[in-house]
Parts: structure tokens; C-alpha cells; sequence
């Protein structure tokens, strides 16, 4: 009788164990820093985790704050952040997979107002966002360019454009909106054209196969990094005159994101290319040498690439093996590392923008 | 868990009285003379008893009671349900029903959920090659083999008429009736034949925790409608050879409800499978030395899969795939002399998959393994060793096919007992083996870059441990445990790698992993008085599995996902006269559910208690069973995979009839 007793407390001792264990409820967030000259970074997060992420570095402190948003606000973001910008005291943070923009103060990131790309329910996908004109624009995987109020923070209009359409940008008097296809079995191959005037689509421009990243030098051109079909068509990279609507050049290179500044073409590779930041004459589309980076930092897969403006500072986003924290890198505009920071834990940091106070 | 409820727990209460004699009928790694816990490399098996108190709805959920184990669920009746086996990862497991492989080519990996345990005599995870020959030689391929039986092959069907047949009903819209007839036709002829149907609407709640957007919800798109039957034939010959046939169908229509996705809770993605097999195994003992084992079998696999959401130009994804093998073993043994036997087996399978899909390649696999097996005993000592040679060759109809693959890859177990009669018995094991990469590793073209040069992924296992297994005279009658420790290592990982953006991806051979681990099983039972019976058994495993792909990654050395260190289950079963009741529990300690060990992407332990009292009913022509449960009594809201939530409590009812 002695012998059989003793297996029921083992039983026991293990429910006891496990219902010990559980109580680890996470910690309230703690109050976010304040806010004052420093950039946003977007985490992009994994595909289904819910963990897109927005951290803040502190330019005065050199410290950065992972989860910005959550702790401001007391919730996450949610699936797959794919784009965001600061536009009239907002931010406005593109949620590709949870299916809506979120709308936040700029400064504190203090949680505004959702807007729902849902049609009848079924995520439209939203991809990227541009402002002009006091207007934001939000372009959707199921082929429209949204237009959002920015003081009723209302959609006030859906463009149609092509299938699938990837990025925007904002050059003369249109938008131009690359339709990539993706998700079809043959690829789409045209940048839709907008005139801000009229917000409807005036026309479409054949560039290569799978446009996706676009630029423009505001000097009458847009660049267009065509993404081929993985196979038989090669990626390209394409310039195109807006003046004419006619390619002016085109040359056989694979690049992931491509950002104009000040007479040069940043490049990251993505998947096809080199793993590297590029950098090339916008007139005959060579590089201007082999790399943008001129001292010894080693990026080990460039995803987020940004310019500041007002400084010429290239903000690259470092998104390793797309599973681990990511780090952000930036240089000044010869190409050396100013410094750079861990945004762990996020991952996939995918668009930096500055903020000042 | 637990949805099917105890198929004819008397027609098998039957069998124990004679069950020696069922025990000796050939079955690969199936019903066993021997006591697990007296084998020189790790077995662990639920025998009908168990899988009657686990009362499991599929053999996924059973499983889950193995140590050692994680059953990715996805949640509710209709979820994806697969096996991993101390950390090697999904496809290293081979999985084999009645003596032949059931495979997938096109993943990899079969979805448990599939196979009802309703009829299944035993289920058995062998963690290396089964140590009985002959053996065909596909069984050696796989790090390590789930296997099951059906109770279709027993020879004491040829003594009796049995029948059965039952439903069970449940919380979110379970209702699940199955029949089965056991007929002997002549006195060396058994025809059975088995029928189930599922109806469930995982309509079952949970909870969004996101702050100021916290609520209830309830799963959707997630149920599931599901019909499955085999016939069998079982002859045996004036020769005392056996023939075994079996026809087996499945077919199922479900929802895939998807990641819990905040913002976002829509999913409108249905999955059909259709599913059949023939199989037929002939064994022929030639004297008392030597045997034959000739199996054969053709199978076939479609799928489709819609999404009409897709945002692709044709307006919605139509995906249909369609997948069929031949397959055929010679295996035979022979013993030489006192102390050695050998085993020689020749395997031939070819798999074709085709697709609706553009481009999609249509890809044929041919695939030969040849094994030896080695076997000495004596006295104290028993060794196995073994060798297999793989040779995979893959042909296209359009694009680069992988080129030919062709490895050895060995095996070895010793096992010593201090004496004959000693409770004790040491044992050792090493295995090496690989999986070949998947035709969607290789194939896959939607959001895919295609590389056919992916190379197969291997696994080293090391396993050293002991067993203790004593009979005694007292309220305890057999007490058994065994300890082992293990050192996993994982080359070549095949791992999906998003490359241009989140939403493209390639695999790549990238992967390293080191698993160390440790196993305890026990297991005992005994009878407080002459009418009151108890068992118990209980599983532990304590594990630790690194990734040590990039010593300049983040994540070098952190746990890989969803690896637990402490996880386990217990099981306690008392029975008296026509009454029986049990309990069990199921946890898992706090694992990541990613790479990199950051708090944010812990996810809390849990556990999952059961509780059932079952009562026989005796009628003059029949005999009834019912059968309460309650599952997951305290209601633990819990993710096994991360943002897919399982079922809360849950109650189930069951009645079965059977002929006396």
C-alpha cells in the first residue's frame, strides 16, 4: 500500500508547479521619455505576431525606447506595420496586416483615432502613405489610393488605380502610384498617375515588370525600382520623365527601396541585389562608387532606408535576418557612421522619420 | 481536448483476458509482447486502456501524453495538428499506420488531426529505429516514428462477431457518430470495416488582450465537417503466413480561422482534403529463422485551398493540389545461429505532385532505401545496428529539379542488463538521419524564391538512460520508469527566410540547433482490493534547444520557439466493477514564441486538467457505455501557438453500444 502512494503527490506537486509558474502577468508599461529631438523608428514586426513596434531614439540622451506607442498608449499596434510619416502634428502609422492607419499625436505619440481600411469587412491592405496639399494619401493592396481628411481624419475619397499598388510619391502637380501586381500570376508593370487637381487617375506608364519603390529628384523625373518576376525578367531600374510620361532610361539592377537626395540615388539591394547601400548618378543610373558607406560599418541586410532633408543624414534600417531585433544605422551624407542603435526588440525597422520639438 | 469518446471499452476489455495471445500478432512496431519500459531505446506507448481515458479525438491529442513531445495545435477540432520529437522539428518524425508509411512529399508532414483515434489499438512513439525485424526499410528514414494500429488485425477477430457503434456530443457543436463490424468469414478469414463522421463548429470563446481594445471573441471560421472509414481484410494461410488489406478514405472540409490578428479578425480561408489508401502486407514465416515482409500501397492527397479575400486579380486563391505514390518493400530476416539475426530490406516509392498552380513544375520523386540490420543477444547484452542508404531522385516538367541525393546514414542501440532477472536495464543510443527537403521546399512558387539546391537537413540523436520495471505482490503490481538523456544536433536546417520584404520568401539551409534533453516516463498500476483497479503514468521532459546558426546573430544561443524547458503530462485511472473515472493533466512551462529570447515574446506556461466517469451498462443482447467529461476543468485560456487560442472547459458526452 506504501509503494502506490507515492505517485499521486507527484501528481499533485506538478499541478501545484504549473499553476505557481503562470502568474506572470506583464508589468504595466512604464511612461514613455519625453519627447524631444530624436527619430521614430517603425518596426515592422513579424508576419502574424502582433508585434510592430515604434521606437523612439533620443538624439540628446543616445538612448531608445522600444514600444513607444504601446506605452504610450497602453495597447499595441498590432500586425505588420508597413509605412508612416509625420504630417500636421500627426503621425499616421500604416498597419498592413491588422487592416488600418492609426493616428497619433506626433510628439507623444498619444493615440488619436483609427481609420479602417476594411471593406465590407475584408482588409484592404494599406501599404504606403504621402501627404501634399493638407491631404494624406494611403495606397491599399486591393488597388485604390485612399484620401484622408487630415483634420476629420475621415476617407474621403478611394482612387482606383492598378492591382496591387506599392508606393507612392508625390512629383509636380500628380501622385504616382506603382502597381505591382504581386499577388497575381502575371505581374503588373505600370505607375499610375494622378493629378492632385482632380484625384482620379489620369493615365499609366509602362515601366518594368513589378515596380515597386519609387523617387523622384523634383526636376521633372521619377525613379522606379522594378522588382522583374524572380525568373525569366530581370529587376530594373527605371527613370522616367514626367514631363513626356516616357521611360528615359533603363537599366538592368535589382534594388529593394530607392531614395533620392540632393543629385544622388540611394539604394538598398533587398532580395536580388547586393546587400548594401548603393549610390548612384541619377543621369546615367551608374554607381557612383561601389558603396554608399565609406568607413568600416558592416549592415548586414539594409531594409528602411531614409534621407533627412534638412541635413542630407541617411537613416538605415538594418533588419539582419528579419527574425531578431533590428538596429538602425545612420551616416552623414559622405557616407560615414555617425552612430547608431539597437531597436530591440523590434524587428524589421522599416521607416525612420525625424521628430523635433 | 478529447472528443471521441471510448469505442467498444468492453469489446477490448475482452481481449485482455487472452491478451497474450493477441500480443503476438505481427503488427510493425505494433501491439508488443514486450513491456515498453523493457526496451533498449526509448518506446512509449498507449495502449487501448489509456487511449480510452484520454479518450483523444485524434492521435495528435493522445500524443500530446508522450514525453518528449510538442504537438503543434492550432487549436479546436479542426486545427492543424503536428508532431515534433525532442526538438527535431515537425518533418522529422515519420508516421506509420498499420505496418506502412503514411507520407506527405508536398510538406513534409502530415496533419494529425486527420486520423481519428477512435480505432486505434495502440499508439507507440518509437524515438529511434523500432528494434524488430523485418522492418521495411522506408520505417528507418525518420529520426524518430509515431506509429498506430488499428484493431482491425487482431487474430481474435477470427474467433467472434463484434460490433459497435456510438456518438459523442460536445461543447461547440461537436457531434461525432461511428460504427464499426468485425466479421469472421471463415475460420481464417476477418472482413472489418469502420466508419466516423465529425460535425464541429469551434464557435468556442476567447480573449483579445490589447489594452483599451481588449474583448471577448469568439473563434470563427472554425469548424470543421470530417468523414473517415477503412475495410480490412485479414487472412492467414495453411502456412501460418498472414495477408493483410486495407482501404482507408478520408475526407474533410474545414475553415482555417487564422492567427488572432488585432484590428483585423476576419478569415474566410477553407482547407478540403481528400484522402485514400490501399495497403497490403504479407508476412510469411519461412521456418522459425526466417521471415518475409512484403508491403505495398498506393496513396493519393488532395487538397485545395481558397481564399476568396486574396487580392489577386482572379479574385481570390483556388489553390488545388494533387499528390499520389506506389510504394513497395521486400523486407527479410533471418537468425543465424544463437545470438545474431540480420535484416535486409529493399524500399521503392514514387511520388507525383501537380498543382492548378501556374508554373507550378509538377514534380515526380523516385525514392530507394536500402537497409541491414544487425542484431546480437546475449545474456546481458543486446545490440542493434543498422545501416540505410537513401537515394531520392527528383524530375520536373518544367524548371531546375534537385539533383540526385543519394547518403548512408547509420544507427545504433546497446542495452545491458546487470542480470537476466534485475529490474534494471542500461541502454544507449545513436542514430543519424535526414530529412529530404520538401516539394514545397523545393517547388513552391507563390511568394517563393525556388532553390533546388537546398541540401536535406540532418539530425544526430545520442541517447543514454535506464529503465526500472519490477512486478510486485501488493496494492502496487508493476511499477516501471525510465531516464534518459539526449544531445540532438541539427545541420543544414531547412528554414522559410523572408528575403526581399516580409511577404517574399526562400529556404535556405541555414539552420543550426542543439538540443539537450532529458526524458522521464512512469508508469504503474495495481488494485487496491479485488474489485478496485488503478493505473497511472506520468511524463516529464526537461529540455533545452539553442539555435546556434550565427555566433554574430542576436539570437545565437537563445532558445528556439516554442520549446519549453519543463513540459509534461500525468494520467490516474481507478476502476471499479462496471465504473471507472480518471483524471489527467497536461502543461508546458513558459516557452518564446520567437527567436529571440526578449520578455515581449514569452509566452506564459499552462496546463490543462480532464476529468471523466464512464459507466457499462449490461444488456441482454448489448452492452452500453456512458461516458461525461470535462475538458480543460479550470478553463485556462491558453496558446500552444502563439495567437491561436485553444478551447476553454469544455464538456463532452458519450455513448457507446457494442455486442457482448
Amino acid at each position: 500500500m506504501k509503494k502506490n502512494k507515492l505517485y499521486f503527490p507527484v501528481v499533485i506537486m506538478l499541478a501545484f508547479f504549473f499553476s505557481c509558474s503562470k502568474d506572470n502577468t506583464p508589468a504595466p508599461p512604464p511612461v514613455p521619455p519625453k519627447v524631444t529631438t530624436g527619430v521614430f523608428v517603425l518596426n515592422q514586426g513579424s508576419y502574424g505576431a502582433n508585434n510592430t513596434m515604434l521606437s523612439y531614439y533620443d538624439f540628446t540622451s543616445a538612448t531608445q525606447t522600444t514600444d513607444f506607442f504601446k506605452k504610450a498608449n497602453g495597447f499595441g499596434l498590432g500586425d505588420t506595420g508597413s509605412d508612416f510619416i509625420i504630417y500636421g502634428g500627426k503621425m499616421y502609422i500604416v498597419m498592413n496586416v491588422s487592416g488600418y492607419v492609426a493616428v497619433a499625436n506626433s510628439i507623444t505619440a498619444k493615440f488619436i483615432d483609427t481609420i479602417s481600411f476594411k471593406n465590407a469587412g475584408v482588409n484592404r491592405g494599406p501599404e504606403n502613405v504621402v501627404a501634399a496639399e493638407g491631404e494624406v494619401f494611403v495606397s491599399s493592396t486591393d488597388g485604390t489610393v485612399a484620401v484622408i481628411d487630415t483634420s476629420s481624419l475621415a476617407i474621403t475619397k478611394f482612387i482606383k488605380v492598378g492591382s496591387n499598388p506599392a508606393q507612392m510619391v508625390v512629383a509636380g502637380d500628380n501622385l504616382y502610384v506603382s502597381n505591382t501586381g504581386g499577388f497575381s500570376a502575371v505581374f503588373d508593370s505600370t505607375v499610375s498617375v494622378i493629378p492632385l487637381n482632380s484625384l482620379t487617375e489620369s493615365g499609366k506608364i509602362t515601366v518594368g515588370m513589378n515596380p515597386g519603390s519609387i523617387s523622384t529628384d523634383n526636376t521633372g523625373n521619377i525613379y522606379v525600382a522594378c522588382t522583374g518576376n524572380y525568373g525569366a525578367t530581370a529587376p530594373s531600374l527605371v527613370k522616367v520623365n514626367i514631363n513626356t510620361n516616357q521611360v528615359t532610361k533603363s537599366v538592368d539592377s535589382a534594388f529593394g527601396t530607392i531614395r533620392y537626395y540632393n543629385s544622388v540615388l540611394l539604394t538598398t539591394g533587398g532580395y536580388l541585389g547586393a546587400a548594401n547601400v548603393g549610390i548612384f548618378n541619377p543621369d546615367n543610373l551608374v554607381a557612383v562608387r561601389p558603396s554608399f558607406v565609406t568607413d568600416e560599418t558592416a549592415i548586414e541586410n539594409p531594409y528602411g532606408l531614409d534621407v533627412d532633408p534638412a541635413t542630407g543624414d541617411v537613416y538605415v534600417g538594418d533588419a539582419k535576418d528579419y527574425v531578431s531585433s533590428g538596429e538602425v544605422f545612420c551616416f552623414d551624407k559622405t557616407g560615414k557612421k555617425k552612430f547608431s542603435f539597437s531597436v530591440s526588440p523590434g524587428i524589421s525597422p522599416i521607416k525612420t522619420v525625424l521628430v523635433q520639438q | 481536448m478529447g472528443i471521441f469518446t471510448m469505442p467498444g471499452t468492453v469489446l477490448f476489455a475482452q481481449y485482455k483476458s487472452d491478451s497474450g495471445r493477441v500480443l503476438q500478432k505481427v503488427t510493425v512496431t505494433g501491439e508488443r509482447k514486450q513491456n515498453p519500459f523493457a526496451a533498449i531505446v526509448p518506446v512509449q506507448v498507449l495502449n487501448r486502456e489509456a487511449l480510452l481515458q484520454i479518450n483523444a479525438e485524434n492521435i495528435a491529442d493522445a500524443a500530446r501524453y508522450f514525453s518528449g513531445v510538442l504537438i503543434k495545435d492550432y487549436g479546436g477540432v479542426g486545427g492543424l495538428k503536428t508532431i515534433s520529437v525532442r526538438s527535431l522539428g515537425g518533418l522529422n518524425t515519420g508516421l506509420v499506420y498499420d505496418g506502412i508509411t503514411i507520407a506527405d512529399a508536398q510538406t513534409g508532414q502530415v496533419d494529425l488531426s486527420k486520423f481519428s483515434a477512435t480505432f486505434v489499438q495502440t499508439l507507440e512513439l518509437d524515438q529511434t529505429n523500432p528494434q524488430q525485424i523485418p522492418l521495411p526499410a522506408r520505417i528507418y528514414s525518420s529520426a524518430s516514428i509515431l506509429s498506430f494500429t488499428s484493431n482491425s488485425f487482431n487474430t481474435t477477430n477470427f474467433t467472434q462477431k463484434k460490433w459497435l457503434a456510438g456518438m459523442n456530443t460536445g461543447s461547440f457543436g461537436l457531434w461525432q457518430p461511428y460504427a464499426g463490424l468485425y466479421l469472421p468469414v471463415s475460420k481464417n478469414m476477418v472482413v472489418s470495416a469502420n466508419v466516423q463522421a465529425t460535425w464541429a463548429k469551434g464557435d468556442y470563446p476567447y480573449q483579445i488582450e490589447n489594452g483599451m481594445f481588449s474583448q471577448k471573441a469568439y473563434r470563427s471560421n472554425s469548424d470543421i465537417q470530417a468523414f473517415q472509414g477503412e475495410v480490412n481484410t485479414l487472412n492467414r494461410f495453411a502456412d501460418s503466413s498472414t495477408l493483410q488489406i486495407k482501404v482507408w478514405g478520408y475526407s474533410s472540409e474545414r475553415g482555417l480561422p487564422g492567427s488572432i490578428i488585432f484590428f483585423n479578425d476576419i478569415s474566410v480561408q477553407r482547407l478540403q482534403d481528400k484522402n485514400f489508401f490501399i495497403q497490403s502486407r504479407y508476412l510469411k514465416k519461412f521456418n522459425t529463422n526466417t521471415s518475409l515482409l512484403v508491403s505495398v500501397k498506393y496513396s493519393t492527397l488532395y487538397t485545395k485551398y481558397t481564399d476568396p479575400n486574396f487580392l489577386n486579380n482572379a479574385g481570390g486563391l483556388d489553390d488545388r493540389y494533387s499528390q499520389n505514390e506506389i510504394y513497395g518493400s521486400i523486407a527479410l530476416s533471418h537468425r543465424m545461429g544463437k545470438y545474431f539475426s540480420f535484416s535486409l530490406a529493399s524500399d521503392i516509392a514514387s511520388t507525383h505532385l501537380s498543382a492548378n498552380i501556374k508554373a507550378f513544375p509538377n514534380p515526380t520523386r523516385t525514392s530507394l532505401w536500402n537497409s541491414f540490420v544487425i542484431e546480437f543477444t546475449k545474456s546481458h547484452w543486446q545490440l542493434n545496428a543498422s545501416i540505410l542508404n537513401t537515394d531520392i531522385n527528383d524530375k520536373t516538367e518544367t524548371g531546375t529539379a534537385a539533383a540526385n541525393k543519394n547518403k548512408f546514414t547509420a544507427a545504433f542501440a546497446i542495452g545491458y542488463k546487470p542480470k537476466p532477472e534485475s529490474p534494471f536495464l542500461f541502454r544507449f543510443f545513436y542514430k543519424d538521419i535526414f530529412r529530404m527537403p520538401t516539394f514545397n521546399d523545393l517547388y513552391y512558387t507563390y511568394n517563393v524564391n525556388i532553390n533546388p539546391k537546398l541540401l536535406p537537413e540532418y539530425s544526430t540523436q545520442y541517447d543514454a538512460g535506464f529503465t526500472y520495471s519490477k512486478n510486485f505482490k501488493s496494492a502496487l503490481s508493476q511499477f516501471s520508469i525510465s531516464v534518459d538523456g539526449y544531445y540532438n544536433g541539427i545541420k543544414d536546417k531547412i528554414i522559410a527566410v523572408p528575403s526581399q520584404n516580409l511577404f517574399i520568401w526562400t529556404m535556405k539551409n541555414i539552420g543550426k540547433v542543439q538540443i539537450n534533453g532529458i526524458d522521464i516516463n512512469g508508469q504503474a498500476n495495481g488494485k487496491f482490493s479485488p474489485v478496485v483497479r488503478w493505473s497511472a503514468r506520468i511524463a516529464y521532459t526537461w529540455q533545452q534547444a539553442l539555435d546556434v546558426s550565427d555566433p554574430s546573430s542576436t539570437i545565437y544561443k537563445n532558445e528556439i520557439p516554442y520549446t519549453p524547458s519543463h513540459s509534461g503530462s500525468a494520467l490516474a485511472a481507478v476502476y471499479y466493477k462496471t465504473w471507472s473515472a480518471g483524471y489527467s493533466i497536461l502543461f508546458s512551462g513558459e516557452r518564446y514564441a520567437l527567436g529571440e529570447n526578449d520578455p515581449t515574446n514569452l509566452l506564459p506556461g499552462w496546463d490543462e486538467q480532464d476529468a471523466f466517469v464512464s459507466c457499462q451498462l449490461p444488456f441482454k443482447y448489448f452492452q452500453t457505455i456512458i461516458r461525461g467529461e470535462v475538458d480543460n476543468i479550470f478553463n485556462q485560456q491558453y496558446d500552444v501557438v502563439h495567437y491561436y487560442p485553444m478551447p476553454g472547459r469544455s464538456y463532452k458526452l458519450s455513448i457507446t453500444i457494442n455486442s457482448l
